[in-house]
């Protein structure tokens, strides 16, 4: 194969590589959120966070999905036998620990009073919540989020492990086709990684300035 | 039909103490956790007809504050009652966010939602608590809006308005779902005193309607004009209450009378 038939080859990878990381990052705020607000409002319930977070940023990605995978994958057929869930869940899961560090931060940040003011106009506690802190704290969020979603495209190469045909099975599967070049298809993945990271997290962190200069975040 | 509009009895509000040891006994400096509880409401009872405004002042530190965040529930009383027209507000079970949405609260540092424009800080409560259709709701936000005349700061965020402006969009906020009562927390002491004006002016424009109105403040000229009745309150306590003209001529107590002659001279060194 010639450089140009390994390009096309790998950067037909790059929608799964992204609908993994995009669905897990996805996965990740719909799990972070809640975990954060659970954090800092209802102190008493604050360990299981504690401890749902330690558990998920201990272990390594390559052992969750193989466990998942292979090791609940033949009992649970739905879901777990299906490899593209399993790994946006195993992903998902992990971001919302990250994430949930992230919000914590900027919860902190924008504080509670907008919380008091929204219950003095009778909302409630949580609703005030929904409506006012978390369009601000996904905001304040910005430059943590453009580093978490660049970590999950970076993290979204372990998927090989439980064989989706992403970019780094791909370059994987290149290695072996003979001749057996060794360095070309992974110098292209790597600028591909690159290429799939760097804009996102680059334009997040302006668009994510810009607006909190504008709301005087 | 309730005689009054809202009614305080015997509220009670203290800090830094173990709350599940105060059930028990009613002595709440017995049950101090740590250094001494701070009695910011000691048995505090208020009566606010339909049109009365009433003001109350004192010394910082003195617990208006938090007997405003009481009355609203916003804070919640260790003991005493309010009541809300015929509802008690301190009753388990009531469902207090319905009861704040029939109260308007103003805050000293206005704490509009910052992602949100003049328009949407207004908006909010009249979509999602009275849940009205967006035409109506944008059409009652405007009107409230331009009662306080900041029809030019509709589309601004507030870091884009001057402390005058977000304050009387704070104002607009806590009027546009027509509450029972409002109440305002040092409404203009955040502000320099060029801006203070412009929001004294609003409030007396609401005066003239006749709102409800219960004001933490110490615009003592303004206080002289509009207020039914002044309220001196001082170390978690009601001192003095009375007319205007009773304060500013001979108060009966002294602490009243030294706080009296503190402001008088600090406004007309002013």
């Amino acid at each position: 194969m010639d450089v140009w038939q390994q390009l096309i080859f790998l950067v037909e990878g790059v929608p799964l590589t992204l609908s993994i990381s995009l669905i897990s990052f996805l996965i990740g705020i719909a799990v972070g959120l809640p975990l954060a607000f659970i954090r800092v409002y209802e102190k008493e319930i604050g360990f299981i966070v504690d401890a749902y977070e330690k558990i998920f940023r201990g272990i390594p990605e390559i052992v969750l999905l193989l466990l998942f995978y292979f090791g609940l994958g033949p009992f649970f057929p739905i879901p777990f036998g299906n490899a593209l869930f399993v790994a946006a869940f195993v992903l998902g899961l992990r971001s919302g620990a990250n994430q949930s560090q992230i919000y914590r931060g900027a919860i902190r940040g924008v504080g509670d009073e907008q919380i008091v003011a929204g219950t003095s106009i009778g909302l409630s506690k949580w609703r005030s919540i929904w409506h006012i802190m978390i369009p601000q704290v996904l905001n304040f969020s910005t430059p943590g989020l453009g580093s978490e979603y660049a970590l999950l495209i970076k993290d979204s190469a372990y998927v090989y492990v439980i064989g989706l045909a992403e970019l780094m099975t791909r370059a994987i599967q290149l290695k072996s086709i003979p001749p057996g070049d060794v360095v070309t298809p992974f110098v292209i993945a790597a600028a591909l990684y690159v290429a799939l990271t760097f804009p996102i997290a680059f334009w997040l962190d302006r668009w994510g300035n810009k607006r909190k200069k504008k709301l005087g975040l | 039909m309730a005689d009054f509009v809202m009614e305080a009895k015997h509220v009670y509000k203290a800090y830094g103490y173990k709350r599940k040891k105060l059930e028990k006994t009613p002595d709440p400096q017995k049950c101090v956790s740590s250094g001494s509880a701070v009695e910011a409401v000691k048995d505090v009872s208020i009566k606010i007809k339909k049109g009365d405004i009433k003001l109350i002042f004192g010394p910082s530190g003195s617990g208006k504050s938090t007997f405003l965040r009481c009355l609203a529930m916003l804070e919640i009383p260790d003991r005493g009652e309010i009541y809300l027209g015929d509802e008690c507000l301190t009753n388990p079970g009531v469902d207090l966010n319905k009861a704040r949405a029939r109260i308007g609260f103003v805050f000293q540092h206005i704490y509009l939602f910052r992602h949100l424009t003049a328009l949407g800080n207004v908006e909010l409560a009249l979509r999602q608590v009275l849940k009205l259709p967006k035409e109506e709701a944008r059409k009652r936000a405007l009107a409230a809006l331009a009662e306080v005349k900041v029809l030019d700061c509709v589309n601004k965020y507030p870091s884009q308005m001057s402390g005058g402006q977000a304050q009387r969009v704070g104002i607009a906020r806590a009027i546009a779902r027509n509450p029972d009562i409002i109440l305002l927390d040092e409404p203009t002491s955040a502000l320099d005193p060029e801006l203070t004006g412009e929001v004294i002016d609003t409030l007396r424009d609401l005066a003239s309607e006749g709102t409800t109105m219960l004001i933490v403040s110490h615009e003592m000229p303004f206080a002289r004009e509009v207020a039914d009745e002044m309220i001196f309150y001082d170390e978690g306590t009601i001192v003095e209450t009375g007319p205007p003209s009773l304060f500013f001529n001979a108060p009966n107590t002294d602490r009243a009378k030294k706080f009296m002659t503190r402001i008088i001279n600090r406004t007309t060194k002013e």
